[in-house]
């Protein structure tokens, strides 16, 4: 080997170990920097695919894209009635914890955004969405839409934000079975190349007695998602050497997502009773964002029906 | 040294086209990953250290857009401990591959492809077809284990065998069409590509 040549390889060695061993922080701002690089193209691209995919379609015709409009209008005007019932209902019960000594329940705040694109990555399941960092999007931040969990916001750039997605296996999440007391962690699975995969719900109870189609749900307690969000069903219950696992079939049908919503995180509101004497409620320690109930707002998982009509 | 530029310029555009690349969603989103592909055809027509400093620029480009976020637990580690956040399983550091990792696994694929080179400068792309699906398959293996390695389990489930395939299938068709334009670029910047392997230049 030439003395160029030993040098040169020195050199990338030192700068290659030097980029591996850096640290979160440092990693999170180059990976943001490129992604900001990178998104004229990226929203050029999904424009561009969206343009191709509706070459083939038929364009719909003005009376029927009226009718449209109106029961999206009425649709609309339902969900304010309801929303405005929700922040109501919300007043009031901020209103008796605040009797009891207990936490506020922060006020519920959804980022609505557009999914631009599926990455095509090599092991790693993500997808990209119109709103970023200047939208007020944060990084580990839930995302969310009516059927359930979608997975939680990874790189940022100013208008464009990265979802790492549910069924990767970097996404992981305190979940419980409905009905139960088995607690577990949630993953995705390896590299998540299938569209719709099963969840595994691990470090459950060996006993745990588990009906398949039980509805799970996120406890609130994992540091990032909130409770009661719906994230699947049980589909199968397996028994391994230490602990059991549950296989979970998603809600989210993540093919053919266009619209989700990204829950941004809210501080306490100011005022809080804090005091040494006041009674705590068992709630976890949460760095960055504070659980907030969505039970209200989310579709409540129904119990498996066997055809007949709710008991009177 | 005007080709050696072009090629860094090239290795960048490939970053951009990247992104029109699409996924075929029937070979799990298997695709044609350009970036990679132009960096195994650049690795057999340029010398050894351009092909590092090509492996630098490919390895952290790929790595910062397509490697997810790290975790990154606020505070240090004594606080994280007595505050209970190493306890919060979806906040907790995981296994995860650091940002650079790919750099090094390129530089290994791309010094085995510089043995190719004499082929290459007679036209023939036969060998360095074979030698990059070769290497595509290699790169993709080796940071699959890599990540298999550091979460202490290798499932290999049936659709990243598929798109393992895909993928490597897909680069060793768009490489000869790529070679042959590294080559014609070759022969306008009147660029020759040599053979000096690692040896020693005789005195």
């Amino acid at each position: 080997m030439t003395k160029f040549n030993l040098l040169a390889t020195l050199i990338f060695a030192g700068l290659a170990l030097g980029l591996i061993s850096m640290g979160a922080g440092v990693t999170r701002r180059i990976q943001s920097g490129v992604m900001a690089a990178l998104s004229p193209f990226i929203r050029s691209s999904a424009a561009t695919e969206r343009q191709l995919s509706q070459l083939g379609e038929p364009q719909p015709d003005l009376p029927s894209l009226k009718r449209r409009i109106v029961e999206l209008e009425m649709e609309l005007d339902r969900h304010r009635i309801l929303s405005q019932k929700y922040v109501q209902v919300l007043g009031e019960n901020n209103q008796l914890r605040e009797m009891v000594n207990f936490r506020r329940m922060s006020p519920l705040k959804l980022t609505a955004a557009r999914v631009l694109k599926r990455v095509s990555s090599t092991w790693w399941s993500s997808m990209i969405i119109d709103k970023g960092a200047l939208d007020g999007l944060a990084t580990d931040t839930p995302v969310l839409n009516a059927q359930g969990l979608i997975g939680k916001t990874g790189k940022m750039a100013p208008h464009m934000a990265e979802v790492i997605l549910l069924t990767d296996e970097m996404c992981r999440v305190s979940a419980r079975i409905e009905g139960t007391l088995e607690k577990g962690i949630l993953a995705g699975e390896r590299a998540g190349v299938d569209i719709k995969p099963d969840l595994r719900l691990s470090f459950l109870s060996r006993s745990a007695i588990i009906p398949p189609g039980s509805p799970v749900l996120t406890t609130g307690e994992g540091g990032i998602f909130p409770p009661g969000v719906m994230i699947g069903r049980v589909k199968r219950f397996e028994i391994k050497d230490v602990s059991a696992e549950a296989v979970i079939e998603p809600a989210v049908d993540f093919s053919q997502l266009d619209h989700v919503f990204v829950l941004e995180q809210t501080l306490e509101a100011p005022g809080t009773p804090q005091t040494a004497t006041s009674p705590q409620p068992p709630t976890p320690p949460a760095p960055k964002a504070l659980p907030v109930d969505l039970s209200e707002i989310q579709t409540q998982p129904k119990p498996p029906t066997n055809g007949e009509g709710p008991a009177r | 040294m005007i080709f050696l530029l072009a090629t860094i310029l090239l290795q960048l555009l490939a970053f951009v086209l990247q992104e029109y690349s699409p996924g075929f969603a029937m070979a799990h989103y298997a695709s044609i990953m350009l970036p990679i592909l132009f960096f195994f055809v650049a690795s057999v027509a340029v010398p050894y250290p351009m092909m590092l400093v090509l492996a630098f620029i490919t390895g952290l480009l790929w790595d910062a857009r397509h490697l997810p976020t790290p975790p990154q637990i606020i505070g240090p580690s004594a606080e994280n401990l007595s505050s209970g956040v190493i306890a919060l399983p979806e906040l907790a550091a995981t296994g995860h591959l650091p940002l650079g990792a790919s750099i090094l696994i390129f530089a290994a694929l791309g010094a085995m492809l510089q043995g190719v080179r004499p082929q290459f400068n007679r036209g023939r792309i036969e060998l360095p077809v074979l030698m990059i699906g070769l290497a595509t398959a290699l790169w993709l293996a080796a940071e699959y284990l890599l990540h298999a390695l550091i979460r202490g389990s290798i499932p290999v489930p049936y659709g990243v065998l598929t798109k393992w395939v895909t993928n490597t299938l897909l680069a060793m068709l768009c490489a000869p069409a790529l070679l042959l334009i590294v080559h014609a670029m070759a022969a306008f910047f009147h660029y020759e590509i040599r053979n000096d392997g690692l040896r020693q230049p005789p005195p």
